[in-house]
């Protein structure tokens, strides 16, 4: 059914995801909302229309495809690899524009060769723009999370710590105040003497009595959802972590890694001239960085629109590699966004590890584009 | 010259403590036909009408416009409405109706004495426990703001509760709590404590004033905030 609202270049981009060998797919206006909110948080919900079902369950209206498209994909159990392709109307709040605007894309699931698709997703991502806006220069901004990692890991930080920063990676703020309190460790202060004695003497056992007996207690045992051992463990972990300095050349080395933001194809270079002189061994990230830059050479992509910017992450814990951004060089509105998320499909509840890739085109701002040549 | 509602608390100690401090003011209130009537004015101030309601029903007012000020908490006016301080203004803090908005976990959670201690445990909790860290709360929007933006705590679930909220840990509803409390007493008799920097809001009754165009050249509304901030 042909909507008469679509985007006037709706056509030529179905004829791109037909020629780029993708199976269009639609999923429902109406989604079960528990799927965003778990996987994107709770901050999603003002950003959401959120409604209920006579039974209470709750509701939205698509605020985006990726999950549905996933979804389905688990739901139809038709093997992998697939590529998908999509467009449709998708529904948010925003401070500007419409709450109602068109969003297409393809997503990428299945495909064990890593560098290639994600070559293949920036490339399909930059052909479809280029061919929707001719003659415009495009830019395109590459991060990458397991870079960041292997960053993090490599400076030999306890396991805790690395969590904390990955986690925060994407979220400059919050990244900042985890490296202000490496740099300036706190000791736990008013822990019960009795407690901290029990820790110091390594006495995990009489900890774990100690916690149960409270919780049988205080009543707290029946529904209790951490465990005695998950809070014995994590309390020890908590007073080791909080001696953890990591001294001023790390802490340098961890903020000059961040600041960093060159041509992409000057990148590996660059990422194996900062591992020299850290003496870091960045391992199996750089490599894979290498071969998808090998593979966007390859696929004749324009490396010199792109850029490697190594804070550039987002922070949701199904993002695990690349994550992009195209926007017309010298705009800042993002007319494309992608990257890999291969943790996505195992948390919608995938039997099997499938990863996947994708980006979605924002029909709108591609439109205004078009308007404002 | 347009009428000026002021929306008052319909009932308890808010209702009484505000009328008090209004009579302080100057501003003594009398009902409108009987004591029970829901409609009252101010004494010898032409065009003032006092509307009671109930302290949540005022947020609401004020955050549509429909009433002019509003006596009522802190915190139901800033749940209540996304960028509160930009639609209306605190003109005068009441000194009563005291209460803190704050995050509190189970005391047994030895492990967890501030938010970047919560945060390490929400990062972990899908992992270990196959679901988000669920929070009790009938304050969806405060929570939000200082999970997210202060603390750059995302990954969390929301589970509303309407009353005795501080029972949902132990009933299994939720892991931890976002409530209001004056005493702390209710927490501890839930054994539940309220983490180092966990005070999202320190709520207490409030003079509101929506920002509306023509309070400006309105000298009652002036005086008002005047006799109201003279009697504190």
């Amino acid at each position: 059914m042909p909507l008469i609202d679509m985007p006037d270049f709706s056509t030529d981009l179905l004829a791109e995801f037909a020629a780029r060998r993708t199976e269009r797919v639609n999923t429902p206006v109406i989604q079960p909302a528990e799927p965003f909110l778990d996987m994107a948080g709770e901050d999603l919900r003002r950003r959401i229309f959120l409604t209920e079902s006579e039974t209470g369950a709750n509701l939205c209206l698509r605020p985006e495809f990726t999950i549905p498209v996933c979804l389905r994909h688990i739901e139809t159990a038709t093997g992998t690899p697939k590529r998908y392709s999509y467009l449709g109307e998708v529904f948010r709040q925003r401070r500007e524009g419409s709450h109602e605007f068109y969003q297409a894309g393809i997503e990428d699931l299945g495909n064990k060769d890593i560098a290639s698709s994600d070559a293949r997703a920036i490339g399909d991502a930059t052909g479809i723009l280029k061919a929707l806006l001719p003659g415009r220069k495009l830019a395109l901004t590459l991060g990458d999370q397991a870079v960041f990692e292997a960053v993090v890991k490599a400076l030999g930080l306890p396991f805790g710590w690395q969590r904390r920063l990955i986690h925060a990676f994407g979220d400059m703020a919050h990244l900042e105040a985890l490296l202000e309190r490496l740099a300036r460790p706190q000791p736990v202060t008013g822990l019960d003497p009795q407690i901290a004695e029990m820790i110091a003497s390594d006495n995990e056992a009489d900890l774990v009595v100690h916690i149960d007996r409270t919780m049988q207690e205080t009543g707290y045992s029946t529904n209790a959802s951490r465990s005695p051992t998950e809070i014995a463990r994590r309390l020890k972990e908590k007073l080791e972590l909080a001696e953890t300095r990591l001294d001023g050349t790390a802490l340098l080395l961890l903020r000059e890694f961040l600041t960093l933001q060159l041509p992409l194809a000057e990148a590996p270079a660059a990422l194996a001239g900062f591992a020299d002189a850290a003496g870091l061994k960045l391992g199996p990230a750089v490599s894979r960085f290498d071969a998808r830059l090998a593979a966007l050479a390859n696929a004749d992509a324009d490396l010199s629109a792109m850029t490697y910017r190594a804070a550039f992450g987002r922070p949701l814990d199904y993002y695990t590699g690349l994550v992009f951004e195209v926007t017309e060089a010298g705009s800042s509105a993002v007319l494309a966004g992608g990257g890999r998320f291969d943790r996505l499909l195992t948390l919608l509840g995938a039997k099997e590890h499938i990863p996947a890739v994708g980006f979605s085109l924002w029909l709108d701002r591609i439109e205004a584009a078009r308007a404002s040549r | 010259m347009s009428t000026i509602t002021i929306a008052l608390p319909s009932k308890g100690r808010i209702k009484e403590d505000t009328a008090a401090v209004f009579e302080r003011a100057g501003l003594a209130i009398s009902a409108v036909g009987s004591d029970r009537s829901y409609r009252g004015r101010i004494e010898g101030m032409e065009g003032v009408e006092i509307a009671y309601l109930s302290a949540s029903e005022i947020a609401r007012e004020l955050a549509s416009g429909a009433v002019d000020f509003g006596v009522t908490g802190e915190d139901l006016v800033r749940e209540g409405m996304a960028g509160a301080d930009g639609r209306v203004e605190f003109c005068a803090r009441l000194g009563f109706g005291q209460a803190d908005v704050v995050v509190a976990v189970p005391e047994i959670w030895l492990d967890v004495e501030t938010m970047a201690d919560l945060g390490d445990v929400a990062a972990d909790f899908r992992a270990r426990h196959g679901r988000r860290l669920a929070i009790a709360t009938k304050y969806w929007r405060l929570t939000q703001q200082f999970f997210s933006s202060q603390h750059g705590i995302q990954l969390y679930r929301i589970v509303e509760s309407l009353g005795a909220t501080e029972g949902a840990p132990a009933a299994g509803q939720a892991d931890i709590i976002v409530d209001i409390t004056s005493t702390g007493s209710t927490l501890r008799a839930n054994h539940l404590k309220i983490l180092s920097d966990g005070v999202i809001l320190k709520s207490e009754a409030c003079l509101v004033r929506a920002r509306k165009p023509g309070h400006e050249q309105d000298p009652r509304i002036a005086r008002i905030v005047e006799a109201v901030r003279a009697a504190l």
